[in-house]
């Protein structure tokens, strides 16, 4: 019967790299969120445009933060 | 009238033939003799090692498919592995086919002797003979008398066996060979003849024994080899498909031979090694398996500096020193964790489902284990678990919430007792999961932030002024 190990889906050596890049993206799409807010005024703002840029920063922090976590050695 | 009492008298007669035709085929069912027997036994470290060697013939008119053995009940309770094989061949191609044994219970032993059945590979006819080699070990079978010594003194034991190997059968021809770890043995009982030559004792050759013989010899020697016991270890296995194995030991260490008696004398014990604490032990050694990672050794307060790991590409070999060296009666308790890779231990079958495949037993060498608790939390969202162990082990289930948990992780819990290093074998789970229940982690982490994101930007679109703006 032959088997074959068991990996993890992404190799593990670059868990630190992709965090890092992971987590840079998704602090830089934070800041263009917050910036959009800030020079926007009640009438220009588009509801859809802040939805989807704060889906695009919570997805790659979310995937950052969890290879941080591994990275670090939090085997979660 | 007479007729009738003549058919009454054959009508008995006949049922008292089938009735001792019954009794007679039953006891023949199984009707075998031990020509020659030899026993070894190896007293040299705390584990008693027994090596017998019995060539069995078989004596009735059935052919016998099982062969039985019997230990005296103070034994039967140390009993920690029993393990046969059929030897077949000459001295230089000897082949050894292991052979199944499984406790029994047999109706007319003696009252406590606990019977073993091995199953032989092919069944015995009548007339033939066979051999089979019978390997069992005991542990906390030697008794440390004096049970308190001082620190200058060596360990002494007791060890209480019988002369005669106690058999089912009769038994045409045995001997018996003690080996004790040093020429140091005080007394010993003779059961003519016994002979002693340096570090062996020779029971024996003892001619036609009958079945369930017994004749109790006591061996009072000196064994000064650690007497390390770990009364209870808990070992956890946690598997992460993110690509590490976490092991995490909890170990409670005892020195089981001889206390203490008196005060523990640091000067003398540094000046004069050779004479003091000889039956002490101050460093034991762990075997891990190679590539382990981030293998720390602490205890309740704190991180014990005293330990040296060596890795090679086969092994790895942590040698541990408890704070203070375990003299007789002391106890330490410490935890020993390590991390491993995952591809190492966990495969995937070709039914689909997944299995690890790790070691049981304890990885320090030379240690009894009183109680082991294996524990084997699988990732949430497993199914189906279930454990393939060579020997038998209790089971039963828990649920245990680590990091990122919403329902918790499935823990199959191995509990065996009196484990040894011979139990240091492969064992495996096997359990189902879906690769999809990987992204709940990530997905958890991504719906938290966007929360926050979603809470911005209502903050943001309310109006709570009372007047328009």
């Amino acid at each position: 019967m032959a088997s074959k190990p068991v990996t993890a889906p992404v190799p593990i050596t670059w868990y630190p790299t992709l965090a890092v890049f992971m987590l840079s993206i998704g602090l830089l799409i934070t800041a263009s969120f917050f910036i959009y807010e800030a020079t926007s005024s009640r009438k220009t703002r588009s509801l859809p445009k802040e939805l989807t840029t704060g889906a695009l920063a919570s997805f790659f922090l979310g995937f950052g933060s969890l290879f941080l976590l591994l990275a670090s050695g939090v085997y979660v | 009238m007479e007729a009738s009492l003549r058919a009454q008298r054959t009508a008995a007669l006949l049922i008292f033939a089938f009735l001792s035709l019954l009794a007679v085929s039953s006891s023949a069912a199984q009707e075998i003799q031990i020509l020659n027997a030899e026993r070894r036994i190896d007293l040299s470290s705390q584990i008693a090692i027994v090596f017998l060697t019995l060539k069995v013939e078989n004596t009735g008119k059935a052919a016998a498919s099982e062969v039985l053995l019997s230990f005296p009940p103070t034994e039967a309770d140390h009993l920690a592995e029993v393990k046969a094989q059929a030897a077949s061949g000459k001295k230089r191609k000897k082949t050894h086919v292991p052979l199944d044994v499984k406790p029994t219970d047999v109706p007319d032993a003696p009252k406590g002797a606990k019977c073993f059945r091995i199953a032989l590979l092919n069944p015995l006819s009548p007339g033939e003979t066979s051999t089979i080699e019978v390997l069992y070990m005991l542990t906390h079978s030697m008794e440390p008398f004096p049970a308190e010594i001082s620190q200058s003194e060596p360990q002494l034991v007791y060890y209480r066996d019988s002369a005669y190997i106690l058999s089912p059968y009769r038994i045409k021809q045995q001997t018996t060979f003690i080996k004790t770890p040093s020429t140091n043995v005080l007394s010993f009982s003779r059961v003519e003849p016994t002979n002693r030559a340096g570090m062996e004792l020779k029971y024996g050759p003892y001619e036609d024994r009958p079945a369930y013989s017994f004749s109790p010899v006591l061996v009072h020697f000196e064994n000064n080899n650690p007497f390390a016991v770990v009364e209870e270890l808990v070992r956890e296995v946690e598997i992460s498909h993110w690509g590490n194995l976490q092991i995490t030991e909890h170990y409670t260490l005892a020195h089981g031979g001889a206390k203490l008696k008196g005060v523990f004398s640091r000067v003398d014990y540094q000046s004069r090694p050779g004479a003091s604490g000889v039956s002490s032990f101050k460093n034991l050694l762990a075997r891990l398996p190679p590539r382990v990672h981030s293998v720390y050794y602490r205890d309740e307060i704190g991180n014990i500096s005293s330990s040296r790991l060596r890795t090679d590409s086969r092994k790895s070999e942590l040698e541990i020193e408890p704070r203070y060296p375990l003299f007789g009666g002391w106890k330490s308790t410490f935890v020993i964790g390590y991390g491993l890779p995952l591809e190492d231990f966990l495969f995937e079958s070709t039914d689909g489902k997944r299995y690890l495949n790790f070691t049981f037993g304890c990885p320090l060498s030379g240690t009894v284990v009183d109680k082991l608790t294996v524990k084997v939390v699988l990732p949430e969202g497993s199914k189906d678990p279930s454990a393939v162990v060579p020997f038998p082990v209790e089971q039963h289930m828990e649920t245990k919430y680590s990091y990122l948990d919403v329902v918790g992780r499935p823990v199959l819990v191995l509990e065996k007792k009196n484990v040894v290093p011979e139990h240091n074998t492969l064992f495996q789970v096997y359990y189902s999961f879906n690769p999809v229940f990987m992204l709940a982690e990530p997905l958890m982490l991504v719906s938290t932030v966007f929360f926050l994101f979603a809470a911005c930007v209502a903050y943001l679109h309310i109006d709570v002024s009372i007047r328009k703006r």
